[in-house]
């Protein structure tokens, strides 16, 4: 063996590079020609793009999806909280997710397109008919990515909107409830609805998806383009270029395009929208995702017993028949005047499901009822959104950040019984809607027995309505009101009002001074913090509401927190 | 005009297909890259509240280290929880009545958890043979440092101490977060 034969050198003593170290195991460079190879019959052209941008799209869900999959959890309590940390709180987590959401509708467009031009080339029959089929479960398919993707962040628009659908499956004759239990992982929606949805969305489908298109592929690359039906095979032969670059570089520039289209989309409308997280107990409005809301719409027009009809019926003839369709094409050639009632039957279609899908959105867009809900779920959505930036909860209720929230809750249980909020009385009490307002003081003022006071505690020898001009009422109602703290009430008029008490015999009951304890409660002050906690601690003090108090003590049951977060909560009440 | 040959315009075309392709995948991928950085770079689970209330006074004994553990709240990603356990560690007390001591229970090695060995009076880290005195002084074993002393108060007759956590494999002591 001679020492000037180094091992980099093969048998040959030619320097091998590892390009041909690869080929030898791994034969890249045949796997590389086998995938340029290919001629396009007839030329390239922009309708051929359509299948390789699908495709491309799905490329981009999947990177998105992995993404996403990093920091999103499926369950009841985590979902929302987790998508909204990623919509609001990651680097770039709103453009991924947008990506990834406004991708799938891209990818229903361009699949759809793809489907319409392979209807108008006439590339679904033979030799082509099983790809045809392919081609249609390949759509089917990502009809379910989307529809399960939808539920994934259990807001309500998501949540609703499966939930109509699973209740759709549910009609299903005979096998309906099965289906519908199978889909939910039980009787009802809940933790296993969302796991099963998730399992289905980021590994089963996946996965077939995947296997599903290699086989489409796999069809495509043996049977080739269908070249315009114009063209005979002998002039599509003489016209054909290679599809590496020729085709390829359409098919790349219109995929840059499309994800260029979602990408500007994205960035425009800052993300995909997230509603507030999904509240089974409220009523809302149950809308599917745009590509859905043609069937949404015919349901509509089929009521009650005939449903199965819009859910069903319909939807399984036209699916069986776009199945069958390259065995009832019976046209001599491509041409699309030979083939009329595919022609015909195609546009028909595409112009109902577009007249479907504008004249539900129209009707919407008429609908004041409708744009009420969206004005709530707005406001809900922005509450909820900004609450989940101080971190969620493990119970995944985000309503919990609100400062508010635990007052209601003591509220609902303790003070609810007696007292009104919603300006409709109390059963008990004086109803504390706009409570300490100038209006909610001159009502009190004018009668402060009437329903909307002291009418439902019913107190004897109560106070009297005051008897007064308008202008003294005026006046008497700012004095009370600059008692509260007011920042804006009229100290010159409030001092007219501080003038009339004595007069008016208002100080036959009340003192002003905060150390008289009279009939009735001293006035200084009142409406303050400190007045209104001492009510909700010992309402029956001798300088409030006195023996004749009917209100039970919350000192001792309420902690001193408690009583402080009462007092915001019920001052808080003054601008409903 | 000149007539392009094929072959030179096709190589250039295949360079455009490639580039293009390249340009394509970087938008979601460099995004998606970012994303994945965000919270490898960012703080761990920040712990609100400290110092925790961990023992009461007279329940560390002289030469008796006392295993407490540290519940607190914790802002973990999207999580914000009132009470989670945070970590242990053990209470020291050498004199009667003498100053309290705490150290963390993670061993400044790979991070297992220390145990005590009352009949040799060490601290023990059964992954690695680590042992260290009561005054967290490492004695034999792998630890690049001593064990982590925490923060420590008595405030009336309870034991407060404020939690941390510290970067595990340096001889250097750094806090984490």
């Amino acid at each position: 063996m001679s020492a000037d034969r180094p091992a980099s050198h093969g048998p040959s003593g030619t320097k091998r590079t590892f390009r041909e170290w690869l080929a030898e195991r791994i034969g890249l460079e045949e796997l590389g020609n086998t995938i340029r190879a290919g001629q396009v019959p007839g030329g390239a052209s922009l309708w051929h793009t359509l299948g390789s941008v699908a495709a491309g799209l799905f490329v981009l869900e999947a990177l998105t999806g992995v993404f996403l999959a990093t920091a999103y959890t499926p369950s009841v309590t985590g979902a929302w909280a987790s998508v909204a940390f990623i919509q609001d709180q990651m680097a770039f987590g709103w453009f991924v997710r947008g990506l990834h959401s406004f991708g799938s509708s891209a990818l229903i467009v361009v699949a759809g397109l793809h489907l319409l031009q392979v209807l108008l080339f006439g590339a679904y029959r033979r030799p082509r008919e099983l790809n045809w089929m392919v081609g249609l479960a390949l759509f089917g398919m990502v009809a379910v990515f989307a529809l399960s993707g939808y539920l994934l962040p259990w807001d309500q628009k998501g949540y609703w909107a499966k939930l109509v659908e699973a209740t759709i499956a549910g009609s299903a004759p005979a096998v309906g409830g099965s289906a519908q239990r199978f889909i939910q992982g039980g009787a009802a929606f809940g933790t296993l609805t969302l796991t099963r949805a998730y399992a289905l969305h980021a590994m089963a489908l996946p996965a077939l998806l995947t296997a599903l298109l290699g086989f489409h592929i796999y069809l495509f690359r043996r049977h080739g383009h269908t070249p315009k039906w114009s063209l005979s095979t002998e002039e599509a032969a003489a016209r054909a270029v290679p599809a590496w670059p020729d085709q390829a570089i359409k098919n790349a520039l219109v995929g840059f395009l499309a994800w260029g289209v979602v990408a500007v989309a994205v960035i425009q409308r800052h993300g995909a929208p997230l509603e507030s997280p999904a509240d089974p107990t409220s009523s809302t409005l149950a809308r599917p995702e745009w590509y859905a809301l043609p069937l949404f719409q015919l349901r509509m027009f089929f009521e009650g017993p005939l449903e199965i009809v819009a859910t069903m019926i319909i939807p399984g003839v036209v699916t069986a028949v776009a199945f069958a369709l390259p065995f009832l094409d019976r046209g001599p050639s491509n041409q699309p005047r030979h083939r009329r009632p595919v022609m015909v039957a195609s546009a028909l279609g595409l112009l109902a499901l577009t007249a479907l899908g504008v004249t539900a959105i129209a009707r919407d867009a008429r609908d004041p009822a409708y744009a009420k809900a969206r004005a709530e779920e707005t406001a809900r959505t922005e509450t909820a959104r900004r609450l989940a930036l101080k971190g969620v909860p493990a119970d995944g209720n985000v309503f919990r950040n609100d400062p508010t929230y635990h007052a209601r809750e003591i509220w609902d249980e303790r003070c609810a019984g007696c007292h009104g909020l919603a300006g409709a009385g109390g059963e008990k009490g004086p109803d504390l809607k706009g409570y300490n307002s100038r209006a909610w003081i001159r009502g009190f003022l004018a009668n402060p027995d009437g329903p909307l006071h002291m009418g439902p505690a019913k107190i004897e020898k109560g106070m009297r309505p005051v008897e007064a001009t308008p202008e003294e009422m005026d006046a008497l109602v700012e004095y009370v009101y600059a008692e509260t703290g007011a920042a804006d009430a009229d100290t010159a008029k409030a001092g007219r009002g501080r003038d009339l008490l004595s007069p008016k015999d208002c100080d036959t009951c009340h003192d002003f001074d905060g150390e008289g304890e009279n009939e009735g409660p001293n006035l200084k002050g009142r409406g303050t913090a400190k007045w209104v906690a001492g009510v909700i601690a010992d309402a029956g003090h001798p300088l409030l509401f006195t023996d004749r108090n009917k209100m039970p003590k919350f000192r001792g049951k309420l902690t001193a927190d408690e009583i402080d977060e009462m007092t915001k909560f019920v001052l808080g009440l003054k601008g409903r | 005009m000149a007539v392009e040959p094929p072959d030179e315009r096709r190589a250039f075309l295949k360079l455009v297909t490639a580039g293009l392709g390249a340009v394509t995948a970087a938008l979601a991928v460099v995004p998606g890259l970012g994303f994945l950085a965000g919270p490898a770079r960012g703080a761990a689970g920040k712990g609100g509240a400290n110092p925790l209330r961990v023992a009461t006074e007279r329940d560390v004994k002289p030469n008796r280290p006392l295993r407490v553990t540290a519940v607190g709240p914790q802002e973990d990603a999207w999580l914000r929880l009132d009470k989670v356990t945070l970590g242990s560690a053990w209470l020291v007390r050498t004199v009667e009545d003498g100053p309290i001591r705490a150290f963390s229970t993670v061993c400044p090695h790979l991070g297992c958890g220390v145990d005590y060995d009352e009949k040799a009076g060490k601290f023990n880290c059964p992954c690695h043979t680590s042992a260290f005195d009561l005054d967290g002084r490492c004695l034999s074993g792998p630890a690049p440092r001593g064990l982590d002393e925490l923060e420590t108060h008595v405030e009336g007759r309870d034991v407060l101490v404020r939690y941390q956590r510290f970067r595990v494999g340096t001889s250097k002591r750094e806090p984490i977060g």
